[in-house]
């Protein structure tokens, strides 16, 4: 395949990067960058512009878009203003990041394959439930997803489930599928399966985990690309 | 060291400033514009004007070239474009096409 690329330290390059190979950027990139290989930001590195590639390693600033195929490490040191997106994300200590955080994609997805609809409806309903009026037992369940929870699963008394069923909705936007009135008892344990790779995101976006109990945590992350891609016109 | 390297198989579009060397394998569209030396390896396909120190070309390059001390059209090089430099050799196999001003 193709070679390895350097931008080096004392470079600017003003406009889009893209092709195969990987890619070392050590000095300033104004533009998109996408690759098929891996791209690795250096301390000195400088990016205002969307990233892509297969996996990406961040050790400089970024101001644009995260997107990794397999995976999206942020080193310390690294300050990334923008959504990061790919199966793996790391945030190392000392780094700084400043958006929304998906952990989507293929190694992810297939590894559950069956229960990844289950945690959508689950998350789906509470939000659906009024608006869906043939809906059986959650329908009453007015609005917030921790209510919803505690009457889904009252055979499971684990309390640390809950804040990740809360959580659920932000990610299953992706994709919807409302249509499960029945099985309500099986959502305890998908959701028990997905809350490990959740964890994850709690040192990263404090500020989106403590409003648990309010459900529309969906607004805000709106809100905070919007912000983002304001800051980048601004600077 | 090679300050930047533009492998092959990836396509810069826009501009590349810089002060370190830059080598080129792959492709760009834009400008380049350095205060060091300037490669543009075999496979390497360059639609730019390039400015430089020095430049030395192996692959195709479309664009005016300033250099303020030398162009090397190496064999099965190929520059179209103008030269402005104070000393330039074109090896047996290479093409160009182009003015040369050396009075620099």
């Amino acid at each position: 395949m193709a070679e390895s690329s350097v931008i080096g330290a004392g470079t600017v390059v003003s406009g889009h990067v893209r092709g195969d190979g990987s890619l070392e950027i050590l000095g300033r990139v104004e533009g998109d960058v996408n690759v098929t290989g891996n791209v690795i930001v250096g301390a000195s590195g400088r990016v205002r512009g969307s990233v892509s590639g297969a996996e990406l390693s961040i050790a400089g600033h970024v101001q644009g878009d995260l997107r990794g195929t397999l995976a999206v490490l942020l080193e310390n040191g690294a300050r990334v203003a923008g959504d990061i997106s790919s199966p793996r994300v790391g945030i190392a200590p000392g780094a700084l990041a400043r958006g929304h955080v998906q952990t989507d994609g293929e190694p992810a997805a297939a590894a559950r394959p069956a229960s990844a609809a289950r945690p959508a409806s689950a998350g789906v309903r509470p939000a659906d439930a009024p608006r869906d009026p043939r809906r059986g037992a959650p329908a009453p369940a007015a609005r917030p997803s921790p209510v919803a929870a505690a009457r889904v699963a009252p055979a499971r008394p684990n309390p640390p489930i809950q804040p990740s069923v809360a959580k659920v909705p932000a990610r299953a936007e992706a994709r919807p599928e409302p249509r499960k009135p029945d099985a309500p008892k099986p959502v305890a344990a998908p959701s028990a399966a997905v809350a490990p790779p959740e964890t994850e995101f709690v040192p990263v976006r404090p500020l989106k985990v403590e409003p648990r109990r309010p459900p529309p945590p969906v607004v805000p992350v709106l809100g905070k690309g919007v912000k983002a891609k304001k800051k980048k016109l601004h600077d | 060291m090679a300050g930047t390297v533009i492998g092959e198989g990836l396509t810069i579009e826009g501009d590349i400033s810089g002060d370190e060397e830059i080598v080129i394998h792959g492709n760009l569209r834009g400008r380049l514009t350095t205060s060091d030396a300037v490669t543009v390896g075999g496979t390497a396909v360059v639609g730019a004007d390039i400015t430089g120190a020095s430049l030395s070309v192996a692959g195709q390059v479309t664009g005016d070239v300033t250099a303020s001390e030398r162009v090397d059209i190496q064999a099965g090089g190929k520059l179209v474009g103008d030269i402005k430099a104070a000393r330039f050799t074109i090896a047996d196999g290479a093409s160009f096409k182009g003015n040369v001003d050396m009075e620099l």
